[in-house]
């Protein structure tokens, strides 16, 4: 999870008839882009930049507030509410409080917070009427339990409480970069894709159409192409982005393997799944720090109910990413299943994910 | 007799009369029926397994395997060598598409839409990409309704396309379709790391299309791609 600086500007939250607050919205970006590339529009009223590049640059995380500070009382003119904490769930609860969550903090920053923080009135009711007040009461609950006893919406926000997942939901406004690149007067370049269909024919034109269909039925980012960008091999070339989008994002948490030989897993995981594996002796099975495993992986546990036997492991084979920002340890593991599925793991600050099915 | 617009007449101007030809050579002719306009392409090893080595325009074929089993492949190697050729692929309710493999395949995913979350409406989805491309893939996320599968094939033979649609045993295709893959089983071939998967599928079929078979092909092989065995 990346250490954010989030910025929470109140004028500009509220939308406006003449669309003055969205160019407002614009502008204020426009100049964080200065300090920080980086900076991303979250919705109207919050943007968030990551603050461990630019605190390097400035010399410290207080000057890039003060510079950030600076920044948006020349464009806007008013006070911003600052924050920061890591991933944007948090990061957003500490630019409404007006405070900087100290490094390795921001768990207890997290489990301290009021329910009411996730956004779910319902069940914030139904927490405090079995006695759980705090987020980290929430997150404590079995994941098993949470799905039997909530939908599956709860157990989207109980990953977030748990801090799996860095974002609530809805707490990005997908629609908003969309907008901005309109404004801009980009709009009618994103559209056609030049360059990206390459030649272009007939067929080329009603698949257009087609696609402008089903994004008014189902939304912008409903329609989705592969962007082929450059990369290291012919492994790490693709990603997949909206149709129409300006460029490829390219994510660094990207689900798909970067380094592994084919066969790749034909489904790739969006949201990778917290899964166990446990050895002969029912101990869970752990990567060591110099990419051995502590025992052979004989059970995967999707959760206390569903185990599946394995038959067959391969791996681990540790990956470096961005070493150039943060060192993350991180390996895959190829398992096949009694039951004939082989699907593709990847442990990571000691827990293993479910990343990828052979299907 | 009509073909494409022109008539046997005009073909023949400079002669009423049509020429005579030698009787054993009017045995071995066929008439024209634009077969290879008439079938999307199929790549290896589908090409030998399936009449006239290609997906007819109009029809519905179902693949249809156990979760995890390799349907996706299979319906992804079925739309390979069409997008090569130029045609337009759609994939409606393939949740989290991987990329990577879909590329190793052979796809060409300058001409592939994904439609990954179509939550309620992935037929009204397929139903508006059918005037653009030229194959539909379709993973239904529950059992299709019968109205609706009815209403979309009709729609496809219409639109003279093919529909594929990818199903699981506990939730099948409502209707029978014209050509149909069944992945009856699957079995990994590992080394230090997974090498390739066989997969015998039962192809089976109505109208002109075979008698039911079973085939054991690779899929995928050690380059990610689908091969015979």
């Amino acid at each position: 999870m990346d250490r954010l600086l989030t910025i929470w500007i109140a004028s500009l939250a509220q939308e406006s008839p003449d669309g003055s607050t969205l160019r407002d919205y614009l502008a204020l970006l426009d100049a964080l882009s200065v300090l920080c590339p980086f900076t991303e529009p979250v919705r109207l009223g919050l943007l968030a930049l990551p603050v461990r590049g630019p605190s390097r640059f400035f010399g410290g995380e207080e000057a890039v507030l003060e510079a950030v500070r600076q920044t948006v009382h020349d464009v806007v003119g008013e006070e911003p509410l600052l924050g920061v904490a890591d991933g944007l769930f948090c990061s957003e609860l500490a630019a409404r409080a007006g405070v900087v969550v100290g490094v390795g903090l921001t768990e207890c920053f997290r489990r301290a917070q009021p329910l009411d923080v996730l956004g779910r009135k319902d069940l914030a009711t139904t927490c405090r009427r079995l006695g759980l007040h705090t987020v980290g009461a929430f997150a404590d609950l079995e994941p098993a339990r949470v799905a039997e006893r909530f939908n599956t919406h709860a157990t989207q926000l109980h990953r977030v409480a748990r801090g799996e997942l860095s974002e609530l939901a809805g707490q990005r406004d997908a629609r908003l970069v969309a907008r901005l690149a309109q404004l801009r007067g980009e709009d009618d370049v994103h559209d056609e894709q030049i360059g990206f269909f390459g030649q272009r024919g007939a067929g080329d034109d009603r698949a257009q159409a087609a696609a402008h269909r089903v994004r008014r039925r189902l939304g912008v980012d409903a329609v989705v192409v592969a962007a082929l960008c450059g990369g290291r091999g012919p492994q790490d070339r693709a990603t997949l982005v909206p149709w129409g989008s300006p460029e490829s994002v390219v994510r660094d948490d990207a689900p798909w393997p970067g380094q592994l030989h084919a066969p790749s897993p034909a489904t790739t995981l969006a949201h990778p799944v917290a899964i166990e594996l446990r050895d002969a002796d029912d101990q869970p099975v752990r990567m060591g720090s110099r990419g051995f495993l502590s025992g052979v992986p004989t059970t995967l546990l999707l959760s206390r109910y569903a185990r599946r036997d394995v038959v067959w492991h391969a791996g681990p084979w540790p990956i470096v990413e961005r070493w150039w920002a943060v060192q993350r340890r991180r390996a895959h593991l190829q398992i096949v299943l009694t039951t004939g599925e082989a699907v593709l793991l990847v442990a990571e600050s000691s827990r293993w994910w479910l990343i990828g099915i052979y299907d | 007799m009509t073909v494409s617009g022109y008539s046997y007449e005009h073909m023949f101007a400079f002669s009423t009369k049509r020429p005579t030809l030698p009787d054993d050579l009017v045995a071995t002719l066929r008439p024209v029926a634009l077969a290879t306009s008439r079938r999307l392409p199929l790549g290896e090893p589908w090409r030998a397994l399936v009449p006239g080595g290609g997906l007819r325009r109009g029809s519905t074929v179902v693949v249809q395997a156990p979760p995890g089993s390799g349907g996706l492949s299979l319906a992804l190697s079925l739309v390979s060598e069409a997008s090569t050729r130029g045609h337009w692929v759609a994939v409606v309710g393939v949740d989290d598409p991987g990329v990577v493999a879909i590329a190793d395949l052979g796809v060409d995913l300058r001409r592939v839409l994904f439609v990954p979350r179509p939550r309620g409406a992935w037929a009204e989805s397929a139903a508006d990409l059918l005037d653009g491309v030229d194959l539909v893939v379709v993973r239904p996320p529950s059992r299709a309704a019968h109205g609706a599968a009815r209403k979309l094939m009709d729609r496809v033979r219409e639109r003279s396309i093919v529909l594929i649609a990818l199903c699981e045993p506990s939730a099948p295709w409502p209707l029978p379709a014209d050509l149909s893959f069944d992945v009856t089983r699957s079995q990994w071939i590992t080394s230090s790391r997974l090498d390739a998967r066989y997969l015998t599928v039962r192809v089976a079929g109505r109208g002109e299309a075979v008698r039911s078979a079973e085939h054991v092909v690779v899929l995928p092989n050690r380059r990610g791609r689908a091969a015979t065995s």
